[in-house]
């Protein structure tokens, strides 16, 4: 007997909106279907009418987590469109917000899943330690979620020699204990118990279905656009992309965390090579006529933008590639045969929760498919039954 | 392989069916007819390992639709265009060769009312169920009127 569990758009246990549509046989997921537009906000139409500058700050609202990486790809492809030569100490500063902003996200989602496991210590060890790098980006940036930190022709703001100690004294602060966590996460027997094995995606259908990030690569696949395209500053930096061959969830973990202890290296390494200058250019108002295809490597995957210019100071078009809608395609193939309890797991950044989801008075019996509408009342009588009979003492006093 | 090695090897192996332009280090734009787009396709699939498709961007020309494929290897990014005329707009899936452009094709069907022939599910994606037919935000004609906001017991 099959069931159709609808999860959203609005539920309590989700944070954004989205429409799941499971296809349930008991306990297991034969079909997932996703619908989206709920937050649509038709940003694409609205950065046709703002000049490059409005655009900035327009990219960095795409997302509250990855908030940089958007601006970031949007700038960096309007300076390749007016030609423009980015002093190297500006660019050190921006990708280092970048790496900043990928730890902050890892470490954001690393406690979703551990809590998301049942491991809630993981979740506020993690979540207290994220703090860190929370206060490192105010410090550098003044905002916590929206740096704004970034122009056309470099950034906004210079960094001192105090606030560089600060930096590393933080960052090597959380290598510590992020070794700690892959430890943790790798070997802990009942959390590898509950995460091995959950939500499979093979290397072939990361392939056919253009999974991309660290979902990608905790199958095999190991491509990271600062490796192969790399932008600005990634050619100086030595660093090593993070794969895994488990092709589940632990694989997932485990490729989160080596992505963060890869970028504590390079934090490291762009504090010691800081060049000093201008962090600034000049920046004329219009771009010429031209297109250019930015790319940039966000927490979640591969953020590309496509912007065409018309000789204008405003996009003739600008077309936004977050790397969550690249990865909804796979997401449905690693539901499908999964359990109803590993969705919350497998679908982690979104958080959906099933147990609250049906609350229907149409009963449907799971073997025969038989269907029996109940009245509320009924409903009722038959709840008070039940806990008239439970087993419970009645009037049980509290010893304390 | 550097990009001009490349470059005379497409024009060798796909010959003046394909116009090549090469604005930058790594990012080449094809540009083929609307027929050639799935052949094309499947032949930079085969022999060039093209298999990453990173998104499929529509542009309103005015009297055309431009529609480019991103896709990119770990050595090179092709940018696959082609034209289509705007009184009868289109397009060949192309999810028969790459299966995960089909989130991609639903979205320039919504927005730009290009119609996909052959698309396996083509169901409106991010559009809702209730908005009106032939309705398509990217389209540069297509502009919006905010209704006038009602404030009860009217403005203070």
């Amino acid at each position: 007997m099959k069931f159709q569990i609808p999860i959203g758009p609005q539920h309590p246990a989700l944070k954004e909106p989205i429409s799941l549509r499971m296809t349930v046989e008991g306990e297991v997921i034969t079909d997932a279907d996703i619908r989206l537009g709920y937050n649509h906000r038709g940003v694409e139409k609205v950065a046709e009418g703002k000049n490059y500058i409005q655009n900035i700050y327009l990219t960095e609202r795409i997302c509250g987590i990855c908030s940089h990486s958007h601006s970031t790809c949007f700038v960096q492809g309007v300076e390749k469109l007016m030609e423009l030569e980015p002093p190297k100490r500006g660019m050190y500063i921006r990708y280092l917000v970048s790496e900043l902003e990928r730890i902050h996200s890892h470490l954001l989602w690393l406690g979703v899943a551990g809590h998301e496991a049942g491991f809630d210590s993981l979740f506020m060890y993690v979540w207290r330690d994220r703090e860190i790098v929370m206060d490192l980006l105010e410090m550098i940036t003044g905002n916590r979620v929206h740096y704004a930190i970034n122009t056309v022709g470099g950034v906004r703001r210079d960094l001192d020699e105090a606030q560089k100690a600060k930096i590393l004294e933080g960052v090597a602060t959380l290598r510590k204990r992020s070794e700690y966590y892959l430890d943790l996460g790798a070997n802990e027997p009942s959390f590898v118990a509950r995460i091995a094995g959950v939500g499979l995606l093979s290397l072939e259908q990361v392939i056919s279905l253009c999974a991309v990030g660290p979902t990608a690569r905790a199958s095999g696949w190991d491509r990271d656009v600062r490796k192969e395209d790399p932008y600005a500053v990634y050619d100086e930096l030595d660093f090593e992309v993070a794969t895994a061959d488990t092709c589940d969830v632990l694989g997932r973990v485990v490729v989160r965390i080596k992505e963060v202890l890869e970028a504590y290296k390079m934090i490291e390494q762009m504090m010691k090579n800081l060049p000093d200058g201008d962090i600034a250019c000049k920046a004329p108002r219009k771009a010429k006529p031209g297109e250019v295809v930015s790319r940039y490597e966000a927490p979640r995957g591969e953020n590309i933008h496509y912007i065409k210019a018309n000789g204008t100071d405003k996009p003739e078009r600008l077309k936004v590639r977050a790397p969550t809608l690249g990865n909804y395609p796979a997401t449905v193939e690693m539901l499908k045969n999964g359990f109803i309890a590993d969705i919350p797991l497998i679908f982690a950044a979104i958080d959906p929760c099933i147990c609250c989801a049906e609350r229907a008075v149409t009963l449907v019996s799971a073997r025969t498919g038989e269907e029996s509408v109940v009245s509320t009342a009924e409903l009722r009588k038959l709840a008070l039954a039940r806990t008239k009979n439970a087993p419970v003492k009645r009037n049980a006093v509290w010893p304390l | 392989m550097t990009d001009a090695e490349l470059i005379d090897k497409l024009k060798a192996d796909l010959g003046d069916r394909v116009e090549i332009a090469n604005p930058a280090r790594r990012r080449l734009f094809l540009k083929v007819a609307p027929g050639d787009l799935v052949a094309g396709t499947t032949r930079l699939r085969d022999a060039y390992g093209v298999v990453l498709l990173s998104t499929i961007s529509g542009v309103d020309l005015g009297t055309a639709f431009e529609i480019i494929y991103h896709f990119s290897t770990p050595e090179h990014d092709f940018n696959l265009r082609t034209e289509i005329p705007r009184d009868d707009p289109r397009v060949a899936t192309i999810t028969t060769v790459i299966p995960g452009a089909i989130l991609y094709e639903r979205e320039v069907q919504d927005m730009f009312g290009i119609v996909v022939d052959g698309i396996p599910d083509g169901r409106r994606l991010l559009l809702s169920d209730d908005w009106p037919e032939g309705q398509h935000p990217l389209r540069k004609d297509w502009t919006h009127d905010r209704p006038k906001e009602v404030i009860p017991g009217g403005q203070s």
